[in-house]
């Protein structure tokens, strides 16, 4: 096939579908009910249960404390439809105008913004502020 | 100058799978049922396809040379009478569960194979979500025995082609089980979903590419399970959409793992060759370490499929 043909194919094709899939609502970030956010935590950290779980009102992500309190805090998040979850450890927490940005250390999770209100962000900064392994740095934006 | 050439059936192929993805969503769509389907994950795959094949246009000339140099040696020459090209095809594939088994059992080579398990969904984009650094894995090497055998190096690649497009269509939810006898034989839809499970059940089982009896023979078979629905994507989730994080963070995590301070030089090598969770230190689960808790948790899976 020459490569001008698969060119336009693939491009077409990837843009065709793209396209699709928005206009029929498949780009909407999941939503979380607490027990859907504990649920997502318990698949990525079986050994890990919950003492503590609060949920952004936004309802698409969860901190975790866990019941080991030696151990780190969790985040729990939407990911496109579905969610992924990382302990906090040496993250890079900023301030923004919609809540929190954290960058976390991590090549495969590079970093989530949180969409909290400001009562919410300055409660979440707060729990991940004073827990001794989750912070590098803070800074505001 | 070597004049024997085949058909690319790979970018032949291209247009069948763009209609059929087409196909699966408009399915799915109108039977609320059999998948799901991502906007951003879906591109994330296709561009990870279309890079595939670039990469390939890019580098497919060390496999090929090597593959040349090999055949200049070899004194042997099967030809490609239609017998040749079947039991080349069939071999071809034994070659293919065994480079796909290393890619989950040797970190090296699963760096490369672990963006294709790096989505949460499994539809017909899942299957073109190919890697970019296959090359680097040199798992063409497994590939050697095929030419030195007689099979001109044009032939051994065509097969795989076959077998690489023969594989897209089982990456669907939406057929369920097939007749028991194609089941017993072929690898189908439902097998490859128990291999792209995340469930400690179905972890390391189902490497076939297109004929699941490698598995039975090999004692790697575990059937999908009624009971225990497959929970797709990786035991650690990426978060990332980014096709250059996905083509190359465990290539990333086995820089940053190898260059840790005060570690020796088997354990160096070991975060590259030991499989998959490995570390110096214990603080990692493989595969092995996540059933055997799986079954603490749960006693009751013990001696199931899988455990």
């Amino acid at each position: 096939m020459p490569l001008e043909l698969l060119l336009i194919l693939v491009v077409g094709g990837v843009a065709a579908i793209a396209v699709l899939l928005h206009l029929t609502g498949r780009s909407d970030l999941r939503l979380l009910s607490a027990d859907q956010a504990r649920q997502a935590w318990l698949r990525q950290f079986p050994d890990s249960p919950i003492a503590q779980l609060t949920l952004a009102e936004d309802g698409h992500a969860a901190l975790i404390q866990p019941e080991d309190g030696s151990a780190p805090l969790g985040l729990v998040w939407s990911f496109g439809a579905d969610t992924v979850a990382r302990c906090l450890e040496n993250v890079e927490m900023k301030t923004a105008r919609r809540g929190l940005y954290l960058r976390l250390a991590d090549f495969s999770a590079p970093g989530v913004q949180l969409h909290l209100n400001g009562s919410e962000a300055a409660h979440w900064q707060r729990l991940i502020a004073h827990h001794p392994a989750a912070l590098a740095t803070a800074t505001e934006v | 100058m070597d004049p024997l050439s085949f058909p690319d059936v790979t970018q032949l192929a291209v247009p069948i799978f763009i209609a059929a993805i087409l196909g699966e969503f408009l399915w799915i769509a109108l039977k609320g049922r059999g998948g799901r389907y991502e906007t951003r994950d879906a591109v994330t795959s296709l561009i990870m396809g279309a890079g595939s094949v670039a990469s390939g246009i890019v580098l497919g000339f060390i496999a090929w040379g090597f593959f040349m140099v090999l055949w200049e040696i070899t004194p042997l020459d099967l030809g490609t009478s239609i017998g040749v090209i079947v039991l080349c095809f069939v071999l071809d594939d034994l070659r293919y569960y065994w480079v796909h088994r290393f890619g989950h059992r040797i970190r090296w080579v699963w760096a490369s194979h672990v963006n294709h398990h790096s989505s949460q969904h499994y539809n017909l984009t899942t299957a073109l979500r190919q890697t970019w650094t296959g090359t680097f894995t040199f798992m063409m090497v497994v590939r050697a025995p095929l030419v030195l055998l007689g099979f001109h190096p044009a032939l051994v690649l065509f097969v795989g082609g076959i077998n690489l497009v023969y594989q897209f269509w089982i990456h669907t939810e939406a057929i369920g089980k097939l007749p028991r006898w194609f089941e017993a034989v072929m690898n189908t839809p439902s097998h490859h979903r128990a291999h792209h499970g995340r469930n400690p059940r179905y972890l390391d089982c189902n490497y076939a590419g297109v004929f699941i009896i490698w598995d039975k023979i090999f004692g790697t078979f575990v059937p999908e399970q009624d009971s225990d629905p497959v929970d797709y994507g990786l035991v650690y989730n990426i978060a990332t959409f980014n096709p250059l994080r996905v083509a190359f963070h465990e290539w990333v995590a086995i820089y940053r793992d190898m260059t840790q301070p005060g570690l020796s030089l088997k354990q160096r090598l070991l975060y590259a060759l030991a499989p998959p969770g490995y570390s110096h230190d214990g603080s990692r689960d493989t595969s092995e370490t996540i059933k055997a808790k799986h079954l603490a948790r749960q006693p009751q899976d013990s001696g199931t499929p899988g455990f």
